[in-house]
């Protein structure tokens, strides 16, 4: 499975750094699902749970307070202001 | 005489117990430093991702139309005022109080002990959460965004190094178009620029605030321990003065009750 380099940062420093498979969120058009390769854009994020399948197969699930997914050519970063495991 | 030399010993006793307290305030500020200055890293890295896409959102032809591009020319100058918890920090609170003494009119939010006190409010520098930054960054947005603030502006320190602090004012909103933005061509924004910028601004704004709080921390801490660090050796200085005026008391008294002594005993 390919996999890319996800960043989950907030303004006390990064929260997650490392290789997922898949990040699923709920942007502010619906749910969406981030995979390696994914064409670049950036959305919004509503308040929501945020699932990350990383590299090893496990799943990891978190709470964000809204923000903002910027998905680069080869990177992911989801930036947020409130965000807990 | 011995009148003198009490009072010189009380003085010496009063100066090293200062001398004891500059010492400890002095390593409590070195112990915070490191930590402060890896909280003011990390929020920093995070404000500038967030910069990067919002500077290149604003220099969007689609978002001229954002509230948070116009002009709201009428409306009020807000100031966020970040000054420190404690005094005795050398020029850090007196430097941040004459720059913003120089907006009068503006309305100041502060955040610090020593800002609450002189504008009101309850916020801590120390322990500023981002929760809080979040709080006051929404409210300032929703009332930017009504026409009610002109401008927002941020008073904080900005961290040289560990001997040099200045405090500065930046203007956060109007958003600024930069002349050369990031190109962003290929990049898609669900659903449109507009939305995403106007999602984006309060969390930039955010972050502004906890990188300005964390920054101010850290040049506080460290303005801290230069005081101190000069503090103690005035009180070192001092003390050495001070013996030495106590021992030259000593000494003439003794040479004086020889002198009587052997004055009385008619040698």
């Amino acid at each position: 499975m390919n996999t890319f380099g996800l960043i989950i940062s907030s303004p006390d420093g990064n929260i997650f750094e490392g290789e997922a498979i898949k990040l699923s969120v709920r942007g502010i058009e619906g749910e969406l699902a981030v995979m390696a390769g994914h064409i670049p854009f950036i959305t919004a994020v509503k308040e929501c749970d945020c699932r990350i399948e990383l590299a090893d197969g496990t799943e990891k699930t978190g709470h964000t307070a809204g923000g903002l997914l910027n998905v680069a050519k080869d990177s992911v970063i989801l930036l947020s202001d409130c965000f807990n495991w | 005489m011995g009148l003198d030399t009490k009072k010189l010993r009380n003085r010496i006793k009063s100066v090293d117990s200062t001398l004891h307290l500059t010492t400890a305030m002095g390593l409590v500020a070195s112990s915070k430093i490191r930590r402060a200055m890896e909280a003011m890293a990390k929020s920093r890295e995070y404000t500038e991702m967030l910069e990067k896409v919002v500077s290149s959102l604003s220099a969007n032809r689609e978002c001229e139309k954002s509230a948070y591009i116009q002009n709201h020319e009428g409306g009020k100058t807000c100031i966020i005022v970040i000054a420190g918890d404690r005094g005795l920090a050398g020029g850090y609170n007196s430097n941040v109080f004459r720059l913003a003494g120089q907006y009068s009119d503006a309305e100041f939010i502060a955040i610090g002990k020593r800002a609450c006190d002189r504008y009101g409010g309850a916020y801590s520098a120390e322990h500023f959460s981002f929760e809080q930054a979040s709080e006051i960054s929404k409210e300032l947005c929703r009332r930017f965004t009504e026409g009610e603030i002109e401008r927002l502006g941020i008073i904080s320190t900005e961290y040289i190094s560990m001997m040099s602090q200045e405090s500065r004012i930046d203007w956060v909103l109007p958003l600024t178009r930069p002349e050369k933005a990031e190109d962003m061509t290929g990049m898609i924004f669900e659903p449109d620029e507009l939305t995403v910028l106007e999602k984006a601004v309060p969390l930039y704004v955010c972050g502004r605030i906890v990188a300005a709080v964390r920054e101010s921390f850290a040049s506080e801490v460290a303005a801290r321990r230069c005081a101190m660090d000069s503090a103690g050796k005035n009180a070192k200085q001092m003390i050495d003065d001070l013996q030495l005026a106590y021992n030259r008391a000593r000494q003439s008294a003794i040479t004086q009750e020889i002198t009587e002594i052997v004055a009385g005993s008619g040698m």
